[in-house]
C-alpha cells in the first residue's frame, strides 16, 4: 500500500515531534496553508488527504470500509506508523478530530496530543445533548450536495473566477481543491454528520487543545464545552472567529493557543 | 462611440441589474443588497441590512456554506456555479446559483456575490441527475446478469466435458469387456462341443444343449458390443468389399436363417442381376439382424419377406414384417444402440444393437437404412448402398 499516493502524504519541515494535521468534511489539505508554516521551522509537519478527497487516490475509496469513522482511523494510524518521528500531536479540523480519537483508543500512547479545531463527538442533538442539529438538516444538507452535483463534479472542468489581488493564490488553487466525486461527499458527508463519538471520547486523557469559534454554525460554544468537559486533560481555548474555520480566518489567534500548548514537544528539540 | 440614449447611472445599474446583488463582510454580515434580490425573496432592503447571509439559507446551504464555499471564497478568493436555496419570507425555498468574489480592502475584506435565479434548470438537473442514477442501476442490474449468464455457461461447459469424459469411458469400458469376454467364451463352446462328442445320458445331453445355444447366444451379443465399440470408439466397422452375387449372398443367410427359426416362414424374392462388391459376412450380419429382429417383433403367423434388388447400380436388402406399426415418434431413434421397441424378453432378444449395427453396415458400404411401416405395407426395413466403391448413391 502507497500511503504517499493513497494520502496524498506530504512533509514540510523538521523537529523533534510531528505535527500531523487532518482536514474535515469538505476540502482537503490545502486550507492547513494558512496556518501549518507556523510550525515547519520547530516541528515535523505531516499533512494529507482523507482517501475521496483532493488529490488523495479516489481508486482506493472502498464504500464499505469508508462507512464509518473507523475506516479513517485505521488510514490515520498507518500515516502515524510511516511518517511519524518522536512524539505525535494530531492537529484534526471538525471531523477529523473524532478520526483521531478514534485512533488514539485503537492504539493507545500512540498520540501524544490532540490539537482539535472545531471538532463536535456529535452534530445531532438528542435527548439533553445539543449538537446544533436535527435529522432533517443533515437530510437538507445531502439534498444540497445532491443540487450541486453538476457543478462540484470532480469530473468537470473546474471553473474558477480570477481573485482580485491575489492572482497567485488563485493560480495555486485552479486544482481540485474542494472538489470531491458527489458520491463519495454524500457518503462522507452522512458518515460525519451522523456519527456519534461521545463515548469514544468519554475518558480519553490524552492531553487536547480544543480551538472553539465564539460563533461556528457547525461546532457551538456548547460543543466545545461539552468535549472540554468529557476530555479530563483538555483546554478549551476561544478563538474570536465567526464561522467554521479558525485556522483559515483567524489562523494568528489559533497559532498563539497553539505555540504555548505545544511548548513541551518544541522545546525539546536541540539548538 | 456615441449614443444619444440616456446611459443609466450605475446606482440604477446596480438596483435594477438583472441578478440578485449583495455585499456581505468576510463573517457574512449583509451590508448593502439590491432592489431584485430583495424582491426575489419578498424582503424590504432594510429588512435584510444587519442579517448574515447564510441565514437566508436552508440548514443544507448553511453547513454547506460552512464547509465548502466559505473556506473557498477564504482561499480562493472567488466561487463559481454554487447552487443555493435561499428561503423566501414566506418559508418557500428559491434556487439561485451564486458567483462571488472576495474583495480586498485596507480595512479588511469583502464578499461581492451575484446570485442568479435558476428554478427551472434547477429541476432540470435533478431530472438528469435521477436519470443518470436510474442509468446506473440499470448498467448495474444488467452486468450482473451477464456475468450470472457467464457463470452459467461456464458451468455447462465443464457438465458437458464431464459427461463426454464419462461417455468415453463407459464405451472403452465396453469395448474392453466384450473383448476380454471373447476368449472365454469361445473356451466354453469348445468344451461343450467336446462333452458333446462322448457318450452321455439324456439329461446330460439336454444339459449340455443349453449351454451351447446359451454360450452361442452370449458370444452374439459380444459380437454386438465389439462391433458398437468399434463404431463409437474405434473408426467405424470396416468392410472388405469383395465382387459378389448379391442375390447368392442373401440366399445363403436367408437358408441359415431357416434353420435358426424353424417355425418362421422366411421368404426370399430376387430383382435384377447380382453383380455387386461387398462383404459378404457383414451382408449376412445385416440380414441375420433384420430377419431375427422380425421374427422377435412381427406378426409370428405371417411371413418374413425378403427381397433382394439391384437396380441402376444401387444394391437394396429389404426385410418386409407384418409386427404392429412403429410410431413415427419411435422412428428417429430406433437405429440408436441400446433402443428397443417392445417390451417382449425372450430369447431372440439380443443387447439392443441389432439395428444399430444394420446402419453401421450399410453406411460402411456407402449406403444406409429406410424405414417404413403402417398397416398396408407392414414394416419395411430397406438398407441400401452403391452396387460398387464407385457409383454413387444420388
Amino acid at each position: 500500500m502507497d500511503l504517499c499516493h493513497r494520502n496524498n502524504v506530504t512533509v514540510h519541515g523538521d523537529g523533534p515531534a510531528t505535527l500531523i494535521f487532518s482536514h474535515g468534511f469538505g476540502c482537503d489539505q490545502t486550507m492547513w496553508n494558512y496556518l501549518y508554516r507556523h510550525f515547519t521551522k520547530r516541528f515535523r509537519v505531516v499533512m494529507y488527504d482523507h482517501v475521496g478527497a483532493g488529490r488523495s487516490d479516489l481508486s482506493a475509496y472502498d464504500s464499505e470500509k469508508y462507512s464509518a469513522l473507523a475506516g479513517y482511523a485505521a488510514d490515520l494510524s498507518e500515516i502515524i506508523d510511516k511518517y511519524a518521528v518522536g512524539p505525535v500531536i494530531l492537529v484534526s479540523r471538525s471531523v477529523s478530530a473524532m478520526i483521531g480519537a478514534l485512533a488514539d483508543r485503537l492504539v493507545p500512547g500512540r498520540i501524544t496530543a490532540h490539537v482539535m479545531v472545531g471538532p463536535s463527538p456529535c452534530y445531532i442533538d438528542s435527548g439533553d445533548y445539543v449538537g446544533g442539529f436535527k435529522l432533517e438538516d443533515i437530510h437538507s444538507l445531502l439534498d444540497t450536495l445532491d443540487s450541486n452535483y453538476l457543478g462540484w463534479s470532480s469530473t468537470m472542468a473546474p471553473v474558477i473566477m480570477g481573485a482580485p489581488g491575489q492572482p497567485g493564490l488563485s493560480e495555486e488553487l485552479t486544482n481540485s481543491f474542494c472538489r470531491t466525486e458527489p458520491d463519495i461527499a454524500k457518503q462522507f458527508a452522512r458518515v460525519t454528520f451522523m456519527s456519534d463519538n461521545r463515548a469514544d471520547i468519554a475518558g480519553l486523557l490524552t492531553p487536547t487543545l480544543i480551538l472553539q469559534s465564539t460563533e461556528d454554525l457547525i461546532a457551538p460554544v456548547a460543543v466545545g464545552e461539552y468535549l472540554h468537559a468529557a476530555l479530563p486533560a483538555s483546554t478549551l481555548y476561544l478563538v474570536p472567529n465567526v464561522g467554521h474555520c479558525p485556522h483559515m480566518s483567524s489562523p494568528s489567534a489559533c497559532s498563539d493557543a497553539m505555540d504555548v500548548f505545544l511548548l513541551p514537544w518544541a522545546g525539546v528539540r536541540v539548538n | 462611440m456615441s449614443t444619444d440614449l440616456p446611459v443609466p447611472d450605475f446606482e440604477t445599474l446596480f438596483e435594477g441589474a438583472p441578478c440578485g446583488l449583495v455585499v456581505t463582510t468576510q463573517d457574512g454580515l449583509i451590508l448593502r443588497t439590491n432592489r431584485i434580490f430583495c424582491e426575489w425573496l419578498g424582503f424590504n432592503q432594510s429588512e435584510l441590512q444587519e442579517r448574515r447571509f447564510p441565514t437566508l439559507l436552508t440548514m443544507g446551504g448553511r453547513i454547506f456554506h460552512q464547509t465548502h464555499w466559505a473556506p473557498l471564497m477564504q482561499m480562493q478568493g472567488s466561487v463559481a456555479e454554487v447552487k443555493l436555496d435561499l428561503l423566501h419570507r414566506d418559508g418557500r425555498t428559491v434556487t439561485m446559483l451564486l458567483n462571488g468574489v472576495r474583495r480586498d480592502h485596507a480595512s479588511g475584506a469583502f464578499y461581492e456575490l451575484a446570485l442568479f435565479g435558476t428554478t427551472d434548470r434547477d429541476r432540470y438537473e435533478r431530472e438528469l441527475l435521477s436519470a443518470r442514477k436510474h442509468a446506473e442501476e440499470l448498467l448495474r442490474e444488467k452486468t450482473a446478469v451477464e456475468l450470472a449468464l457467464r457463470q452459467t455457461k461456464t458451468d455447462l461447459n465443464i457438465a458437458y466435458e464431464k459427461s463426454q469424459r464419462r461417455a468415453v469411458f463407459a464405451e472403452q469400458m465396453v469395448a474392453i469387456a466384450s473383448h476380454d469376454l471373447k476368449n472365454p467364451l469361445t473356451a466354453i463352446g469348445m468344451a461343450t462341443d467336446m462333452l458333446a462328442r462322448g457318450e452321455r445320458s439324456p439329461k446330460e445331453a439336454k444339459l449340455l444343449e443349453h449351454i451351447a445355444r446359451s454360450s452361442n447366444r452370449a458370444q452374439r451379443m459380444i459380437a454386438d458390443l465389439l462391433d458398437l465399440a468399434l463404431a463409437r470408439v474405434g473408426n467405424g466397422i470396416g468392410v472388405m468389399r469383395s465382387a459378389a452375387d448379391l442375390h447368392e449372398v442373401v440366399h445363403g443367410s436367408v437358408s441359415e436363417l431357416r434353420l435358426a427359426f424353424p417355425d418362421a416362414a422366411i421368404r426370399h424374392q430376387s430383382i435384377g442381376m447380382g453383380h455387386v462388391e461387398l462383404d459378404a459376412d457383414r451382408i449376412q450380419q445385416l440380414v441375420g439382424n433384420l430377419v431375427a429382429n422380425s421374427v422377435a417383433y412381427g406378426d409370428p403367423h405371417q411371413p418374413i419377406t425378403n427381397v433382394s434388388t439391384l437396380e441402376s447400380g444401387v444394391a437394396k436388402v429389404s426385410v418386409q414384417n407384418w409386427g404392429s406399426v412403429i410410431p413415427e415418434s419411435a422412428m428417429g431413434s430406433l437405429f440408436e444402440p441400446m433402443t428397443r421397441h417392445s417390451a417382449r424378453d425372450d430369447e431372440v432378444r439380443s443387447v439392443g444393437l441389432g439395428l444399430f449395427i444394420v446402419r453401421e453396415i450399410a453406411k460402411a458400404h456407402g449406403g444406409d437404412v429406410s424405414l417404413s411401416s403402417d398397416t398396408a405395407g407392414g414394416t419395411i426395413f430397406t438398407p441400401s448402398f452403391p452396387a460398387t466403391p464407385s457409383n454413387r448413391l444420388s
